[in-house]
């Protein structure tokens, strides 16, 4: 059965083995999308639910007979889908812990490569080491001439953060994220805020961390886990009040 | 109209990593906001693995502002193969279409020849 046949019968008979079967069929789009979609701060498996989920909705509102082909519409429809998904779920949270977290990470890594390689490792062994892009150990190492806005500036009476003036457009959000983040932080465990303090804010690498708050690191990466997600949790309910 | 940058380069894979780095430094210095800036790096890597697919060789990719939009045309270039392209393609061509405003996908003899779109500030 050709594509237009199988939406065509879908249509008239609402069958939902036949549905499951045109969803199997396109599976792959959403996983390519979702593949294309992937690094900007939401996991893999998340971003193939969300292409799912639209794909599913998308076949009951495929049309065949307007003449296009049901990879030209769903496309679209997954690539809005996942769009509004960034929007919601991932900007508070993602902008800060990347940087900090990948910048910290890289330097670890490029340190333990160093001695088990007997010299100075690639971008790319970074990268398949810590199982991210090429580019994103790139822009990350860039990331490193970074300083903190809080850190005082020359003159030492001031911070970098109270010479930048605010821009017009967008500093009402800003506002409005950093008071749902101080909200959120205020809710945390006096450990978990020492950890995202550590973590986020001074960029300290895990190992780091761990030997700060005088535990291993596993139990830093647990509870790096465990506080993130909790956090999440609360900027969602937060956002939603 | 002026033209910002522009990158000629041998297609293959070990090359996108480049291409998305210097897309984004384009779109920095155009004053492209973080999600439009992927947008965009996503619209011209997916731009060459159309030529590619196509049969390309070579690529140049043409980034030229007027102010309030960006206009990028990414051309095949040097000898030219024309293959039947890849099933993927199709989305490749949808994804432009969603994400990039007036996207343009040119052909000869049944080969793509030259992507373009714009982004608006």
């Amino acid at each position: 059965m050709n594509e237009e046949e199988l939406f065509q019968q879908y249509h008239e008979t609402h069958d939902v083995a036949l549905r499951n079967q045109i969803v199997e069929n396109y599976l792959y789009i959403a996983q390519v999308i979702a593949k294309k979609f992937s690094g900007r701060g939401v996991e893999y498996d998340d971003l193939v639910q969300v292409a799912s989920l639209a794909l599913m909705r998308g076949v009951d509102r495929f049309d065949p007979a307007r003449g296009v082909r049901f990879s030209t519409f769903i496309t679209p429809t997954i690539t809005g889908e996942i769009k509004n998904y960034f929007r919601d779920h991932a900007r508070v949270i993602h902008l800060p812990r990347a940087v900090s977290e990948l910048r910290a990470d890289i330097r670890d890594t490029d340190d333990r490569l160093t001695v088990e390689l007997g010299r100075k490792p690639t971008a790319q062994e970074i990268a398949s080491a810590l199982g991210v892009s090429e580019e994103e150990v790139v822009s990350g190492a860039e990331a490193g001439t970074v300083v903190s806005l809080d850190r005082p500036t020359a003159d030492g009476d001031t911070t970098f953060h109270e010479l930048i003036a605010a821009p017009d457009d967008g500093g009402i959000e800003q506002m409005e994220n950093r008071d749902l983040l101080n909200s959120a932080l205020e809710k945390l465990r006096e450990a978990e805020r020492t950890l995202i303090r550590h973590r986020f804010v001074e960029g300290l690498s895990q190992a780091e961390t761990a030997g700060r708050m005088h535990v291993s690191q596993m139990c830093v990466s647990r509870l790096e886990r465990k506080t993130l997600a909790k956090l999440r949790n609360l900027l969602q309910k937060e956002a939603a009040e | 109209m002026k033209e910002l940058f522009a990158l000629e380069l041998p297609l293959g894979n070990g090359q996108m990593t480049t291409v998305r780095l210097a897309t984004g430094g384009v779109a920095a210095s155009f004053g492209l906001g973080l999600d439009d800036s992927e947008d965009l790096k996503l619209c011209v890597t997916e731009s060459l693995l159309l030529l590619l697919h196509a049969g390309s060789g070579r690529a140049r990719v043409e980034f030229s502002e007027d102010g309030a939009q960006l206009f990028v045309a990414v051309l095949g270039a040097g000898e030219t193969t024309f293959g039947g392209g890849m099933p993927e393609d199709d989305i490749s061509e949808a994804l432009l279409s969603a994400l990039a405003e007036d996207a343009l996908v040119e052909r000869k003899d049944a080969g793509i020849v030259r992507v373009s779109f714009r982004f608006s500030k």
